[in-house]
């Protein structure tokens, strides 16, 4: 199945579950339907499905209207940067509302693009600023497990916060890797366990990861991989622990941000740590970053082995 | 003369007494955070408040003085408030610009100009799903209706049959600018002509005039599902002279923000005798000695309660 349409069979589900539910966004229910992520969305009797008007900054401010309204809802968005004209809304409209920790559940679920060759507009992948701006939570939905843990325990709880989806990622294979750790608030997985290095994952890297991982295994070096899916500070302590065993800690982050959410691992395990390696893989932006290029997240894999082993 | 609703005329006088005694206070430098008084705009704000019912919900700006005090009618809550105390209003939480009141259904307050319209928008769709029968009422002004979000949200609500009425305390200002000065006339009567929502202008001050007009559009707002923009035509008062030695006479300051200095209390509660002024409007309305009675115990109860 693909990535895609395992979210959309979620979501669906999802949504079948709550009463009085507003789903909106420019759309919906229309042509491609968002790709995919909003196929055949059904509501149940009392709810709306709004294909809206063109008007970010106002469908933000109707969202956090209809949770004072005591009105569940999910916008739903084509691209993460469309979301840039309601950035007032969800930093000082939600700061009034969450005063009083609001009962009513509101989530914004933008399409993160991140699929390349977008050009100057369209190719804002820094999902992490919304979610530090406002200072809200943020999930990033990367494979089968996290997809199903994201979209069943936040999509419709109480508060607000992002979740975002890759459109890399949205044609291929959905990635099915088993977690053998979860941490409590949902926000940390972990899929392999090995004694030479820790690998974490932020953003939308999960697949790089895994990729690393395999790699690093067949020469023998055995790695922990982790996934970070929330957007801000979480509790990674397992991370941390596994970093402090492996003494060797790779960081993964295919967001654009200057300010990447593994710095903030990066400085808990630098200050609770002795390292042997620290590598941290990002993107470096180069001078044609304004013109339509791959945006591919390049990793240099002979020379992380060369450097671990 | 004819009979008017007394309780109606000794509210106009409260909301400009209790905002004189804040202003007083003003001028004696005990707050801390920037306060927009609204004198002169009184009459709508009493209207507003009449007309509410039920869960009727309303959404206020950065000055929103006098639908606090419309609809929390006492003006400690207030004033402990801006003095942020944990008894205020709001805890102290909210201070002047962001200041409402759950309980006394003012649901919503922003500081950022535009930024309510869209959340009524929200609140208006709610009772849409709830089947609801009570409309949502949000004030902006004539400086915000410059942001994009109040054609945004004037879209929304028509194309969604949301029943709302979008009160525009119209003061001619913006902060330091004459709207005159800086941009072009908005005719907010085509505007909701070209979406087809309805329009109404109030103009005369006249509190009673205004709660008869605004029943009128509440009602044909919830029966047709329909927004409504209310047009108010108003002056705020309190503007003063900067007096220079270049300038003996005084520079004309219009009034935005902070105390008044040319307003004084004890010249009672009537700042301009003219039709800008909501308290000289519904002076005419009354016997002299019977208004000049009436705002007399006000004053007095308002002393009792403020006196700590
Ligand atoms: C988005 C935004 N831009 C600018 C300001 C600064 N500001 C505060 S009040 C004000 C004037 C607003 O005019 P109007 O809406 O007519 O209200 P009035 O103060 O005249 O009652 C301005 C520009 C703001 N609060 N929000
Ligand atoms: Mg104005």
């Amino acid at each position: 199945m693909k990535y895609v349409e395992y979210i959309n069979e979620l979501i669906r589900n999802k949504i079948l579950e709550k009463e009085k539910i507003v789903v909106f966004g420019q759309n919906i229910a229309a042509g491609s339907c968002l790709g995919g992520l909003t196929r055949n969305l059904k509501v149940r009797e009392g709810g709306l499905i709004i294909n809206t008007q063109n008007s970010e900054n106002t469908l933000c401010g109707v969202g956090f209207g209809l949770m004072l309204g005591k009105v569940a809802s999910i916008y739903f968005m084509k691209q993460q940067d469309f979301l840039l004209l309601g950035i007032d809304q969800l930093v000082n409209t939600y700061n009034f509302i969450r005063r009083k920790n609001p009962e009513t559940s509101f989530t914004i679920f933008p399409i993160i693009v991140d699929n390349g060759y977008q050009g100057l507009q369209s190719s804002l992948n820094n999902f992490g600023d919304f979610c530090s701006i406002a200072r809200v939570p943020g999930f990033a939905v990367t494979n089968k497990a996290d997809a199903e843990k994201i979209i069943n325990s936040q999509l419709l709880s109480p508060g607000f916060r992002i979740i975002g989806v890759s459109q890399r990622l949205f044609g291929q294979k959905v990635l099915d890797a088993k977690p053998v750790y979860i941490n409590q608030e949902g926000t940390v997985f972990q899929y392999k366990e090995g004694k030479r290095a820790t690998i974490a994952c932020f953003n939308f890297s999960f697949s790089y990861g895994l990729g690393l991982q395999e790699r690093l295994k067949e020469k023998g070096l055995e790695s922990s991989l982790f996934s970070v899916n929330s957007m801000t500070r979480t509790n990674w302590s397992r991370i941390i622990e596994d970093a402090g065993e492996t003494q060797n800690l790779i960081l993964i982050d295919d967001s654009k941000s200057e300010n990447l959410s593994c710095y903030a691992l990066a400085s808990d395990i630098m200050s609770q740590c002795q390292l042997k390696n620290k590598i941290i893989v990002k993107r470096e932006l180069s001078k044609n970053w304004l013109w339509p290029n791959p945006d591919l997240l390049e990793i240099d894999y002979k020379k992380i082995i060369e450097q671990l082993s | 003369m004819q009979n008017y609703d007394l309780e109606i005329a000794k509210e106009v006088l409260r909301i400009r007494l209790s905002q004189m005694i804040v202003n007083e206070k003003y001028k004696e430098g005990v707050f801390k955070i920037p306060i927009h008084l609204a004198m002169g705009h009184e009459a709508i704000a009493v209207a507003v408040s009449s007309v509410m019912q039920g869960d009727d919900q309303l959404l206020v700006s950065h000055r929103n003085i006098h639908y606090n005090l419309a609809r929390t009618k006492a003006l400690n809550p207030e004033l402990d408030e801006y003095l942020l105390r944990e008894n205020g209003l709001a805890g102290g939480q909210l201070g002047s610009m962001n200041l409402a009141n759950e309980e006394k259904n003012i649901v919503y307050a922003s500081s950022i100009l535009g930024n309510n319209l869209p959340v009524a928008s929200g609140l208006a769709l709610a009772k849409k799903v709830k089947r609801e029968k009570s409309i949502v009422i949000v004030e902006t002004g004539d400086g915000a209706i410059e942001e994009g979000a109040f054609y945004e949200s004037l879209l929304f609500m028509k194309s969604n049959n949301l029943s709302v009425l979008i009160v525009i305390e119209n003061n001619g200002w913006s902060l330091a600018t004459k709207i005159k000065e800086r941009r072009c006339d908005i005719n907010l009567d085509k505007i909701a002509e070209a979406l087809s929502v309805k329009y109404e202008k109030l103009s005369s001050n006249n509190v009673y005039e205004y709660i008869d007009k605004l029943k009128f559009l509440k009602e044909y707002s919830l029966e047709n599902k329909i927004p409504v923009i209310v047009e108010v035509e108003l002056t705020t008062l309190g503007g003063w002279h900067l007096k220079t030695p270049e300038n003996p006479e005084g520079r004309f300051i219009n009034y935005h923000a902070g105390p008044a200095p040319e307003i004084n209390l004890e010249n009672g509660p009537e700042i301009e005798s003219s039709e800008n002024d909501p308290v000289f409007v519904l002076a005419k309305l009354f016997e002299k000695d019977v208004f000049q009675k009436m705002s007399q115990e006000i004053l007095g109860e308002l002393r009792k309660e403020t006196e700590r």
